[in-house]
C-alpha cells in the first residue's frame, strides 16, 4: 500500500502581474519559466497541494544557485505542457525554457528540440515535491550554460494513478477554461515570505 | 421525540469513521461528473443521437452528421465499418431488442454479429447502455471471438534487465500465458529485453508469443527482424484532435495494419475510456462514446483484434460513477464487432483489493480472449507499465479463484521445482545467447540470482553502459530472429531454438493473422477461425474440465484425504 | 481444394491453419516449402530471414479464408497486405511517417501513391493514400507547401 502525501508545506504569497508582450531574450545564460493559462491565477496550489509561491520560490532558487539569470512568462493560447514549455524556450536567450502547469507537472525544454521531445519531462505531477523542483532549477540553468546535468531522480509510485489520474484529467479540463488566444505575456512575480 | 442534537464531526470523528478512513479505498481518487467536458461515463447529453443515411451504397448520414460535416473519424467509420447495405435494416431495429439478442444465448453469435455491422457508434451506445453489468456477462460469454479464453503477461524490470525479463517470462509461460509483453524504461534497452522476453518464453513453452510495447515505427521495426511476434502498441483515440495529438489518423494506422500483416505478423490496436478527457479535447462526449469511434476504426482498418478496457486510463472512469460498468461495456463492444479483446486489467487500478477483483471478475467470469493485457508476471515495483491489477503476489489468489469458482482465468499451480527449472534454464540460455552474439556477458552469480529472484531489487546490478553498446550493436549489425536461433543451437540449447524458428516459420503461413490467434501446445494456430466460440447456453461452450479441470485444481496447500499429515 | 486450372489456389475454412492442413499451398518468397524451412537449414545459412517472410499468394489464401468468415475487412487488409510484400522495409516506415499528420504536403502524399501504383504494383495501397490526401486536405492535416 503505498500513499503520496506532502505534508503542507510553508506557504509563500505569490503575486503575479502581467507586463505586457513577452519580449525574445538575449542573455545566453537565460532560463525563461513558462507558466500555464491559470498558474498562480484561478489554480494556487499543484495537484498534491503545494503552493504556486512555493513552487515558484524553489524553482527560482535552483536557477539562482546556478548563476543564470530567469524571466517568467505566461503561455494563454494553451494548456498543453509540451506547447507551454517550448513557447518559453524559444523565447529564452539560452534556448532553455521549463514548463510548468497549474497542477505541477513540468518539463524542461529546449528550442532546437522537436515540440513533443524535451531535455527532462516530470509527467507524475503527485511526486513533484520542493526539493524537485529546486533540483529542476539547478538543471535548468545548467543546461543554460551549456552543461550536460545528471537527469533529477523522479520517483515512480505505481499507485499514484488510482489516487491521481482522474484529479489530473478534471484539472487539466479546468486549466483549459482559462485559455485564450495570444501571445505569451512577461509576468513580474512578487512570493511573499 | 427529542431533536437530535448535531456534533461537529471537524472536532470529533466517531471511531467506525476512523475505522473507514483507514480503508485502502479511500486512498482511491473519486471526482464528480462534469458533462461538459466529457469526464462521464457513458451518458452525456452531447453524445449524439443514432441516425443513419445511405445513397447509393454510401452512408451519407451518421448520428446526426452529413457528410460534409464528418470529421476524419466519421468518414473512415462510415466508409470502412459500417455495412452499408444492411445499416437501414439494423438501424431500425431497437436498442434493447438488440440488447436482447446479445443477452439471450439462443440467439447465435453470428447473428448477433450480422445486425451490429450495420449500426453506427451512436446506435451501439444506446444498445449497452440498456444493460447492466450481469447482461454484459451473459453477453461477452457469447460474444468472445475464440472458444477459450487466455492470457497475457508483462515481464519488466525497474531496471531493464533482461535476464530478470527472461526468467519472468520462463515461469509466466510456463503458469499458462499464451502471449508475453514488455517495455523499458530507458528505451535503447530494448533489443537486449526483447531478446531476453523471446527466449525465456520459449524456454517456458514454445509457441508463447511476445511483444515490446514502444514508439510505432520502433516496435514495427523490432517485429521486422523477429525480436518480437506480435504488436499490440498500436493507439487509436475517439475524437479527431486527440488522434492527431498521437501523431496518428485512421489512414496511418490503417496502413501500419497491413503493414504488420504484409510481413506475416499479428498486431492488434489499442485504446480505452478516458484517453480523450485525459488529453482535454473529449468535445462533452462520453468516455465509451468516444470509445465506440475507437472500436469501429478499428474494424474499419481489418486487423483482427483490440486492446481495450480503459488501459493506462483507468484512473478517469473508475473515479466516474458506473465507469467500470463502461469498462467492461468497452470491452463486450469490441467483442460485438468480431474483434479480438485483450480486456485491460492491466493497470494499477485500486488501492483496495476488493475493488480490484469485483474490477477484474467482469472480465473473468464470462471470460474474454485475453483477461488481462497484462498480468503482471514481474512484482509490481518492477512493472515498467506503471504496475498491474496483478501481480506476481497474486498468483495464488488467481488460481483460488479459478479452482473456487471452477471458471477459466488461464493459469495453474506449478511445483516450485518445475519453476526454479525453467527460470534456471531461461537464465542459462540468455548466458549462452549473449555469448555467442558478442554481448556483455552474464555471470553465473547472475544465473543463480535470478532463478530465485522475486525482483529486481534481488538482482545483482549490471553494467548499463556496456549492455546499451551491446544494444546498439545489435540494431547496427542487423541481428535477427534468426541470428538469436544459431546462437541458441550453438550455446547448447536446441530445443529453445527449435520452438523460436517454429514461431517464427508461423510468419510464412500467416495463420496467426487471424482473429484472436495463439499458439497451441501442439504449435498450431488456434484462432476465431478454427475454435470459434460456441457457447449457446447452459451446457454448451468452453468449460473447463479433463485435464485441464485437474490442473486447475491443483493449489500450493491443499490437504490430502489419503495423507492428511503430509 | 485444389489449385485451379490457371494455377491460384483456393482455400476454405476447413483447411485452416493452412501451415499443418494445406502446407503443400504455402512458399517462402524464394519458393522454399515449410518443410525446407529447418534448424539445419538455418544453421547452414541456407534458410535467411528473407525467407521467413508472407507471400501475396499465401495473403490471398488468408484473405479467402477472412471473406468466408463473414471478416470483409480483415480480407481487405490482407490483401492490403499481399501488395506491400513489396515495398522494402524502410521504404515502408517512410511511408508510414508521411502519412502521420501533418507530415505531407498533398503534393507528396500524390506522389507517394504514383509510386505504390507504379513501383511496387500496389493500387489498392495507392488509393488509400489518395483517400488520405483528400481528408488530410479537408480536415487540415497536411503540411504546409513549401
Amino acid at each position: 500500500m503505498t500513499m503520496t502525501t506532502t505534508a503542507p508545506p510553508p506557504a509563500h504569497a505569490l503575486d503575479v502581474s502581467e507586463r505586457g508582450p513577452a519580449a525574445q531574450g538575449s542573455r545566453h545564460d537565460e532560463v525563461v519559466v513558462a507558466l500555464s493559462p491559470a498558474f498562480g491565477g484561478f489554480f494556487t496550489r499543484t495537484i498534491v497541494d503545494v503552493p504556486h509561491g512555493s513552487v515558484l520560490r524553489e524553482l527560482f532558487a535552483g536557477i539562482e544557485e546556478e548563476g543564470a539569470s530567469l524571466r517568467v512568462i505566461r503561455v494563454t493560447h494553451s494548456a498543453d505542457l509540451a506547447i507551454v514549455a517550448f513557447a518559453g524556450a524559444k523565447l529564452s536567450g539560452s534556448g532553455i525554457g521549463v514548463g510548468v502547469l497549474s497542477r505541477g507537472t513540468t518539463v524542461i525544454h529546449q528550442r532546437d528540440l522537436p515540440r513533443l521531445s524535451n531535455l527532462e519531462l516530470f509527467p507524475q505531477a503527485p511526486l513533484l515535491d520542493l526539493e524537485t523542483f529546486r533540483a529542476i532549477g539547478r538543471n535548468a540553468a545548467r543546461y543554460a550554460k551549456g552543461e550536460t546535468p545528471q537527469p533529477v531522480p523522479v520517483r515512480n509510485d505505481f499507485m499514484a494513478r488510482p489516487r491521481w489520474q482522474a484529479k489530473a484529467a478534471l484539472l487539466h479540463n479546468k486549466e483549459m477554461e482559462f485559455v485564450r488566444s495570444g501571445k505569451p505575456v512577461e509576468l513580474e512575480v512578487a512570493i511573499g515570505r | 421525540m427529542t431533536a437530535l442534537r448535531a456534533p461537529d464531526p471537524q472536532t470529533k470523528a466517531s471511531k467506525r469513521t476512523e475505522a473507514l478512513e483507514a480503508r485502502p479505498v479511500n486512498l482511491d481518487g473519486f471526482v464528480d461528473e462534469w458533462p461538459e467536458v466529457g469526464l462521464v461515463a457513458m451518458d452525456s447529453p452531447n453524445d449524439p443521437e443514432p441516425s443513419i443515411g445511405v445513397e447509393d451504397g454510401r452512408v451519407v448520414e451518421m448520428d446526426g452528421r452529413t457528410r460534409d460535416q464528418f470529421d476524419f473519424l466519421d468518414q473512415f467509420i462510415a466508409d470502412t465499418a459500417i455495412d452499408a447495405a444492411t445499416a437501414e435494416a439494423s438501424m431500425a431495429i431497437d436498442a434493447g431488442e438488440i440488447a436482447h439478442m446479445l443477452v439471450d444465448p439462443r440467439t447465435p453469435r453470428t447473428d448477433v454479429l450480422r445486425v451490429v455491422r450495420g449500426l453506427t457508434p451512436a446506435k451501439i451506445l444506446a444498445v449497452v447502455k440498456t444493460m447492466n453489468v450481469v447482461e454484459m456477462m451473459m453477453a461477452m460469454q457469447k460474444m468472445r471471438a475464440r472458444r477459450t479464453p487466455s492470457n497475457q503477461a508483462h515481464c519488466t524490470s525497474a531496471r531493464d534487465n533482461p535476464l530478470q525479463v527472461a526468467a519472468d517470462a520462463a515461469e509466466g509461460a510456463l503458469r499458462g500465458f499464451d502471449e508475453v509483453e514488455t517495455t523499458l524504461g530507458i528505451v535503447r534497452y530494448a533489443p537486449l529485453v526483447a531478446l531476453g522476453l523471446q527466449v525465456g518464453a520459449q524456454v517456458g513453452r514454445g509457441g508463447v508469443l511476445t511483444q515490446c510495447a514502444l514508439e510505432e515505427a520502433t516496435e514495427l521495426r523490432l517485429g521486422l527482424r523477429g525480436l518480437t511476434t506480435y504488436a499490440e502498441t498500436i493507439s487509436v483515440y475517439g475524437t479527431e484532435k486527440v488522434f492527431i495529438d498521437g501523431d496518428d489518423t485512421p489512414w496511418s494506422k490503417a496502413f501500419l495494419a497491413s503493414a504488420y500483416a504484409s510481413r506475416g505478423i499479428k498486431m492488434r490496436f489499442t485504446s480505452g475510456t478516458g484517453s480523450e478527457v485525459q488529453m482535454g479535447n473529449a468535445e462533452g462526449k462520453s468516455m465509451l462514446y468516444l470509445e465506440i469511434r475507437c472500436i469501429l476504426m478499428a474494424k474499419g482498418a481489418g486487423v483482427q483484434g483490440l486492446q481495450n478496457g480503459s488501459i493506462s486510463c483507468i484512473g478517469v472512469p473508475g473515479a466516474v460513477p458506473a465507469g467500470i460498468r463502461a469498462v467492461l461495456a468497452e470491452n463486450l463492444v469490441a467483442s460485438m464487432v468480431d474483434l479480438e479483446v485483450a480486456s485491460g486489467n492491466d493497470q494499477t487500478f485500486s488501492h483496495s483489493d476488493m475493488r480490484r477483483t469485483a474490477r477484474l471478475l467482469m472480465q473473468f467470469l464470462p471470460g474474454t480472449d485475453l483477461i488481462c493485457s497484462g498480468y503482471s508476471a514481474c512484482p509490481n515495483y518492477d512493472n515498467m507499465f506503471a504496475g498491474s491489477n496483478v501481480d506476481c503476489e497474486d498468483y495464488d489468489d488467481w488460481n483460488t479463484i479459478q479452482r473456487d469458482l471452477q471458471v477459466d482465468g488461464g493459469l495453474r499451480h506449478v511445483d516450485e521445482r518445475e519453476i526454479l527449472a525453467v527460470r534456471d534454464k531461461a537464465a542459462r540460455a540468455m548466458q549462452a545467447v549473449f555469448e555467442q552474439l558478442g554481448l556483455p556477458a552474464i555471470t553465473d552469480a547472475e544465473v543463480e540470482a535470478v532463478t530465485y529472484a522475486h525482483g529486481s531489487n534481488d538482482l545483482p546490478p549490471r553494467d548499463v553502459l556496456e549492455d546499451l553498446k551491446g544494444a546498439q550493436m545489435l540494431m547496427d549489425e542487423g541481428i535477427t530472429g534468426l541470428d538469436v536461433v544459431r546462437a541458441l543451437e550453438a550455446g547448447g540449447f536446441r530445443d529453445v531454438a527449435e520452438s523460436l524458428l517454429a514461431l517464427l516459420r508461423q510468419r510464412v503461413g500467416g495463420d496467426l493473422l487471424h482473429t484472436a490467434a495463439i499458439v497451441g501446445h501442439d504449435g498450431e494456430a488456434v484462432s476465431a477461425v478454427n475454435a470459434p466460440n460456441d457457447y449457446a447456453g447452459p451446457g454448451t461452450g468452453y468449460r473447463p474440465e479433463g485435464a485441464r479441470w485437474e490442473e486447475m485444481k491443483r493449489l500450493r496447500h491443499t490437504v490430502s484425504p489419503s495423507n492428511p499429515e503430509a | 481444394m485444389s489449385p485451379t486450372h490457371d494455377g491460384a489456389a483456393t482455400v476454405a475454412v476447413a483447411d485452416y491453419p493452412l501451415s499443418s492442413r494445406r502446407p503443400e499451398l504455402l512458399r517462402t518468397p524464394s519458393g522454399k516449402t515449410l518443410d525446407d524451412i529447418t534448424l539445419e537449414a538455418v544453421l547452414e545459412k541456407r534458410v535467411t530471414a528473407e525467407d521467413l517472410r508472407i507471400t501475396p499468394e499465401t495473403l490471398e489464401l488468408q484473405a479467402q479464408i477472412a471473406e468466408q468468415t463473414e471478416r470483409p475487412q480483415m480480407a481487405a487488409n490482407l490483401r492490403r497486405a499481399g501488395e506491400l510484400t513489396r515495398v522494402p522495409d524502410e521504404r515502408l516506415l517512410e511511408i508510414y511517417a508521411a502519412l502521420r499528420p501533418g507530415a505531407s504536403t498533398k503534393d507528396q502524399l500524390l506522389a507517394i501513391a504514383r509510386e505504390l501504383e507504379e513501383r511496387h504494383a500496389a493500387p489498392v495501397n495507392a488509393a488509400l493514400v489518395r483517400e488520405a490526401a483528400d481528408v488530410y486536405e479537408r480536415r487540415d492535416c497536411l503540411a504546409a507547401d513549401d
